[in-house]
């Protein structure tokens, strides 16, 4: 990957997320207009913008956990249904693509029931149906990945957000997934446990891992992205390498983001 | 010592001239009327009474050459209640004592009021209960099979008990056996009808909403005899046991409360739960089975347990259909005209029952409800 490669130029390798005229609302209010947008394969695409602006609402989209109307949205090589098709049932399609696809939530979300080990565990065992002494070695694995192996019996109550979100990571990546979403990740986190978080998601993002991830962190975004979304009122107003969006925007309401979020 | 008594008398009793001169009044009547109290229990009232009706107030009309299976099922309760207790709380130095003093005043008591044997049958079954509850904090093997084992011992009594006729089950033992039967039934389909009414199929919540609405609607007493009345309409050629019409009327009725408890717990578990089960790839039944039961049930598990004292309480009501319960055979003993003198003492005993195992339940419920409060931080 080299930065003089053009922006769009995802033809060059497999698209595996494609957006085509995606829309979607709640009820009368139009989240996301007109959405366009193809990932490539090992890319990692950062998505900026307002809050509010939809950008979290776009990449719930991407494992179906909020469901569009219109557009058609592949990932993986499977057709995301719409609302309509998950009305008349096309949920067997859903949990395809969902096998394939990681999310690491902005409040974490690891199962307060159960150990750091067995959330890492759970989904191997019942989805995958793998055997649960396989599952857990693969687990301690992850867990040490994520520098975690000495805190694999501990309940999330007793970890601290930093780790709590890594464990979440290493929950994801036991599912094997060949694209992961990033929903702010470190948005709840203290800011000294900010570093320890992205440190895992930069390692991620060199092993090839493709990535959408929607933050605040503009200089995470600068460091890792290969190209930076910038979404404004539901519509895609931008999309550059983060050297075309931070340093020269073409769009004066992306100047005025950038502005006020870098001034800081 | 005395310094400390002193104080918190003059703090509490007498802080100012109107708690002082409520206090004139208040302690001398109480005092009078808890001597009063102790005076008749110790000296004026008959207790051979009970002494004489004890088989019929603990079993009913249950045969006597029989009693071995009674005696069987008061052990596997104790063991049960053990394994119970060992899942919760665990057997301190302190509580371990506790146990040990209640349990040999009763095996005590027992051995005085029936015979010796009896003692020792009461001690035998303590110790398997303390063996339990010691046997299941103990082992993570215990504690796997605890809940399932409170199945097993369920059907066991049932098995052991109904050769002589389920019309001949009575006294505490119908009460306590038909309370746990009936906690154990409604929580399945508790359950089901609390998911029932969440689920996305609109007949699947209709059906669930309209049940529970109406169960909720009717008095408890309505719906035990009118299942006990609508059951030989359906199959008339089968003759259902009247005890297990009952426990279909109680089970049916409390499953909606039941429902009700468990859907305020799944309300309880925060939707990035599911979302974050969901987006694992788990199907409908795992996210529920793993992830949102477990956590819903943590939270309502002390509501549960309290509502095993509703059952409890309401089994008084069975007497309606015919079943002679614990209250029911007091008042047996009451209407043969020899022991017409002596309802206080029938009263004050079933009243002390009654409150022992209500408390207990209660005390139980509430510990319950600390210590799954400290596990989930």
């Amino acid at each position: 990957m080299n930065a003089i490669e053009l922006p769009t130029a995802t033809m060059s390798r497999s698209v595996i997320v494609s957006m085509a005229r995606v829309n979607k609302s709640f009820g009368t209010f139009h989240v996301l207009k007109d959405v366009d947008l193809d990932v490539g394969r090992g890319e990692v695409v950062v998505i900026i913008g307002a809050s509010g602006s939809g950008k979290s609402t776009l990449i719930r989209c991407v494992n179906g956990l909020e469901m569009y109307q219109s557009g058609r949205l592949t990932v993986d090589g499977f057709n995301m249904p719409t609302e309509a098709d998950r009305a008349i049932g096309g949920e067997k399609e859903l949990a395809s693509i969902r096998k394939g696809v990681g999310m690491v939530f902005q409040q974490f979300n690891l199962f307060p029931h159960m150990s750091a080990i067995d959330n890492v565990a759970i989904a191997p065992i019942r989805v995958r149906g793998r055997k649960p002494n396989e599952a857990k070695a693969t687990a301690l694995r992850l867990l040490e990945r994520v520098g975690l192996r000495d805190h694999a019996q501990k309940f999330p109550g007793q970890l601290s957000g930093g780790q709590q979100q890594r464990v979440a990571i290493a929950r994801s990546l036991a599912m094997e997934p060949h694209i992961m979403l990033f929903d702010e990740p470190t948005s709840a986190l203290d800011p000294e446990m900010v570093g320890e978080v992205l440190d895992v998601m930069r390692e991620l993002a060199r092993e090839g891992m493709t990535m959408i991830i929607v933050t605040h962190e503009m200089g995470f975004a600068r460091e890792v992205a290969d190209r930076v979304v910038y979404i404004d009122h539901g519509r895609i107003l931008e999309i550059g390498t983060p050297v075309d969006i931070f340093d020269c925007p073409t769009h004066e309401r992306t100047r005025t983001f950038l502005s006020r979020v870098l001034r800081h | 010592m005395t310094g400390v008594v002193l104080r918190w008398l003059r703090r509490n009793l007498f802080g100012n001239p109107f708690d002082t001169a409520l206090s004139l009044v208040v302690i001398p009547v109480l005092a009078w009327a808890a001597y009063a109290f102790a005076y008749w229990i110790l000296v004026e009232a008959h207790w051979e009474v009970i002494r004489g009706s004890l088989k019929v107030l603990m079993t009913g009309i249950y045969p006597t050459d029989q009693l071995w299976r009674a005696w069987f099922s008061v052990a596997t309760l104790c063991a049960m209640f053990g394994a119970g207790l060992g899942l919760a709380v665990r057997p301190t130095r302190t509580a371990l004592t506790i146990v040990a003093l209640a349990g040999t005043l009763m095996a005590a008591i027992v051995a005085n009021v029936i015979d010796v044997p009896s003692g020792m049958l009461t001690t035998a079954s303590a110790s398997l209960g303390v063996a339990a509850w010691i046997g299941v904090d103990h082992s993570a093997l215990g504690h796997r099979i605890a809940l399932p084992g409170l199945l097993v011992g369920v059907v066991a009594i049932f098995v052991v008990l109904s050769p002589p006729g389920f019309e001949v089950w009575g006294g505490l033992l119908l009460s306590i056996v038909l309370t746990i039967a009936v906690s154990i039934l409604t929580l399945p389909f508790g359950i089901l009808l609390a998911l029932g009414r969440q689920s996305r199929i609109a007949s699947l919540r209709v059906i669930s909403t309209a049940y529970i609405e109406t169960m909720r609607s009717v008095p408890l007493i309505l719906v035990i005899y009118w299942i006990w009345i609508i059951v030989p309409l359906l199959a008339p050629d089968t003759s259902v046991p009247g005890l297990l019409r009952g426990m279909a009327g109680f089970a049916l009725f409390f499953a909606a409360y039941v429902a009700e408890y468990v859907r305020s717990g799944l309300q309880a578990v925060p939707k990035g739960q599911i979302e974050a089960a969901r987006s694992l790839a788990m199907s409908s039944w795992t996210v529920n089975v793993d992830i949102v039961l477990p956590q819903a049930l943590r939270v309502v598990i002390p509501s549960l347990v309290g509502q095993i004292l509703d059952i409890f309480n309401g089994a008084t009501l069975v007497f309606i259909i015919g079943l002679t319960d614990f209250l029911r055979a007091g008042q047996m003993i009451l209407a043969d005209p020899q022991n017409s003198g002596r309802t206080y003492e029938i009263y004050v005993f079933l009243f002390a029952v009654y409150f022992t195992i209500g408390g207990a339940i209660t005390y139980a419920s509430r510990r319950l409800e600390t210590h799954l409060a400290k596990g989930s931080r």
